[in-house]
């Protein structure tokens, strides 16, 4: 059975401040939520709730229906600002944490051994950790999580500093840790990862959830009057359109980036047909011919404008 | 209590595989040893070089006399008192025997003017030299024996009046200060700076914990209050590891060596009574929980060790005067005094203060238990409000809050787990 991690009206003041107002969201095992806000938006506290460092003024936090119990639960978390021992050496600190994360010590060690293997990093295990690299030390930092095997994973902006082929090498191993079927939070400010990794998203603003549900239901659920068209003979498209179907457009324009796209933009999702077959009439060379999806990017920027 | 045991021998290896412990225990048990071992060993051998050298070459002694006319005697009595140096009496004037000094063929050299003065000629004088009494004292042996030589008393019969000796006791019947102030107050100067050192410590081993956010995954690990116990606990074996080390080094050492051929000196400061070692492991434990259960707190409350001093001062503060009071109490011989005894009783000064007091002057045994009690329950309740606010501490970053922020967010914290029990109940 997948695992399921709801949060539910969590609410959290610090002091005068109210940090969170009634959260809820739901994490479902096997697939990736992404937890998106601006800074000060309440991901951190809601992490920390999650992770049983606070408690919240109300609310729950509730695995398959049950409290979570932190003791049988594992979970892996990597925060954003990165903690470890600088002068410690790797192996030792490793084994400490995944101790106190309730493994034997036996068990700690072969983990970090098979976690450094995997994250190409075990000629390093007797060194200190400053003397790595920045990315190297994201890797160390991310073995540091996964090694107590988590059902439930929190990644706060795990690819910040990394080089592509160690993002990629991250990549792979978060792909494995969703398809192993744990509950995966990811949090970052990177849109392309959310949209690369996340099933799901909640965003928060100024404590509240704004936005939540599957990625693909949000973007259908934007009116979908913008259409793209590709095309060679862009020059000639722009001026036609606006001739032939004034009445159905508010407006079409080329791009400014790329002059072989033209951007239109209509009164009604419906007249789409009707574009795409007086297009064809005429002969052009299109190339592609697609409704615009907002980004996660125009998404999350909508809905957190307001500010916090 | 795990996560206390676990992050208790994290601390603990981390801090005894450290350079710096390792290193300033071997310097202090090296010393202990060379101080006991080196005087023997080079009494030993002085001994081998002196029967080696056949006597040729023993340093000279020159004396003219030009009072007594008696050389066998003045002889006889140099002799007797500089054993390791030949006498020589043939030297020609002052002048010759400047010259022989300045050149550094005679040790010294000694004009007897008079029966009862003399000139002493030396190439350098010291602050440590006794030379001249020595030899003011041998000048009047030899003055007397020729005085009763003259009245008929063989120089036998002399020598043994004037080598009487008179045998002492001394009977104490409570703490005997002459034989182990010293030592006391070694042991007493260790328990101050160990104090202090594990301590800072902690302190410091809290401040870089979160200054290297090793916290965030910390915390997500164990409770706040686990990771400090186990912290100060951790921290705490391993100075009082240090401290059996070395205290045990020297009693091992003092026990070994023969000590007729120690400097009184180092017998003075190393002869520790085992009660007394005892007594500082003791103290060591109930300063060590009261001053780091504070430091560790106030440390959780900074974000950068640079904030670290500001917070602590007041603390160090507390133990340096705690230190100078116990100081200026022995110095003026008041150890029993009312300032004393008061402050065997304050948690802050107690353990320094009463430690004194039991080395160094008789302390009825309730009031050992008493101070002792006190400082107990003190450990207990800093320890409480310890976790209480490094719960707090440990996850605020940036300015360091000020005492009424602290206790305000103590109060809220509080009742926030009250609620949050509460509603678990239900």
């Amino acid at each position: 059975m997948d695992l399921e991690l709801e949060i539910k009206s969590l609410c959290k003041s610090f002091g005068e401040k109210e940090v969170l107002k009634n959260i809820s969201f739901t994490a479902q095992g096997g697939s990736a939520l992404g937890l998106l806000g601006r800074n000060g938006a309440g991901k951190t506290t809601t992490i920390r709730i999650i992770m049983g460092v606070f408690f919240a003024d109300s609310g729950e936090v509730l695995m398959d229906g049950k409290p979570v119990d932190r003791r049988k639960i594992r979970i892996g978390y990597m925060p954003e600002e990165r903690g470890l021992y600088p002068k410690k050496q790797i192996a030792e600190q490793l084994v400490y944490l995944a101790v106190l994360r309730g493994m034997t010590k036996n068990d700690a060690k072969k983990a970090c051994d098979r976690w450094l293997e995997r994250m190409g990093m075990s000629e390093y295990k007797n060194k200190k950790l400053e003397t790595l690299s920045k990315g190297n030390q994201q890797k160390i930092q991310l073995a540091a999580t996964l090694m107590c095997d988590p059902q439930i994973v929190i990644l706060d902006e795990p690819f910040s500093g990394l080089d592509p082929v160690n993002a990629m090498i991250l990549k792979d191993v978060i792909k494995e840790m969703i398809a192993g079927g744990s509950v995966v939070l990811f949090s970052s400010h990177q849109m392309n990862y959310i949209e690369e990794f996340c099933d799901n998203i909640a965003i928060l603003n100024g404590g509240k959830i704004v936005l939540s549900g599957k990625i693909n239901d949000i973007k259908r659920g934007y009116p979908r009057d913008r259409i793209a068209v590709s095309s060679a003979d862009a020059e000639k498209i722009v001026p036609f359109i606006i001739r032939k179907m004034s009445g159905d457009i508010i407006s079409a324009v080329s791009d400014e980036q790329d002059r072989n796209t033209v951007f239109v933009r209509l009164k009604d999702p419906a007249f789409k047909g009707r574009l795409l077959s007086e297009l064809s009439e005429q002969r052009f060379d299109i190339d592609s011919f697609r409704v615009c999806e907002p980004s996660m990017s125009d998404i999350f920027v909508e809905y957190t404008e307001a500010g916090v | 209590m795990k996560h206390i045991l676990q992050v208790l021998k994290f601390e603990f290896f981390g801090c005894v595989k450290t350079k710096s412990f390792i290193i300033s225990t071997l310097v202090f048990i090296l010393l202990i040893v060379l101080m006991t071992f080196l005087p023997g060993l080079m009494v030993s051998i002085m001994d081998s070089e002196k029967s080696g050298g056949g006597g040729e070459d023993k340093p000279i002694i020159a004396v003219i006399d030009n009072a007594y006319n008696k050389g066998d005697i003045v002889k006889k009595t140099f002799e007797a008192a500089y054993q390791n140096f030949e006498i020589k009496l043939d030297a020609k004037d002052k002048d010759e025997l400047v010259e022989n000094v300045n050149s550094s063929r005679y040790r010294f050299g000694v004009i007897i003017n008079d029966q009862l003065s003399f000139t002493y000629i030396t190439k350098n004088n010291t602050l440590t030299n006794t030379d001249t009494q020595n030899i003011g004292a041998l000048l009047r042996d030899i003055y007397r024996t020729v005085k009763l030589e003259e009245q008929g008393v063989s120089p036998e019969k002399t020598a043994e009046i004037l080598s009487a000796q008179i045998k002492s006791e001394t009977i104490t019947t409570g703490t005997d200060q002459t034989k182990n102030f010293w030592s006391a107050y070694l042991l007493m100067m260790l328990l101050y700076m160990a104090i202090i050192m594990y301590g800072q410590m902690v302190s410091q081993s809290v401040v870089s914990e979160k200054n290297s956010r090793a916290m965030e995954m910390l915390i997500t690990c164990a409770k706040p209050s686990h990771l400090m116990f186990g912290k100060v606990f951790g921290s705490g074996l391993a100075g009082l590891t240090q401290l059996v080390l070395i205290t045990s080094t020297a009693l091992v050492s003092m026990k070994t060596v023969s000590t007729d051929v120690l400097p009184d000196t180092i017998r003075d400061f190393l002869n520790f009574r085992p009660e007394t070692i005892g007594f500082a492991l003791l103290f060591f434990l109930l300063g060590y929980f009261i001053y780091s259960f504070l430091m560790g707190a106030l440390a959780s409350l900074a974000s950068r060790s640079e904030d670290l001093n500001t917070l602590t001062s007041p603390v160090m503060f507390f133990i340096v005067i705690a230190f100078m009071i116990v100081v200026f109490a022995i110095n003026s011989g008041t150890l029993d005094g009312t300032l004393m005894t008061v402050c065997s009783y304050i948690p802050f000064t107690a353990p320094i203060a009463m430690f004194a007091r039991v080395a160094l002057s008789d302390v009825p045994t309730w009031e050992i238990l008493l101070s002792v009690g006190v400082q107990l329950v003190s450990v207990y309740l800093l320890g409480m409000l310890a976790a209480a606010i490094y719960r707090v501490g440990v996850l605020l970053y940036g300015k360091t809050p000020k005492p009424g922020e602290i206790i305000k967010l103590l109060i809220e914290q509080h009742r926030t787990n009250k609620m949050f029990k509460a509603a678990k109940k239900k």
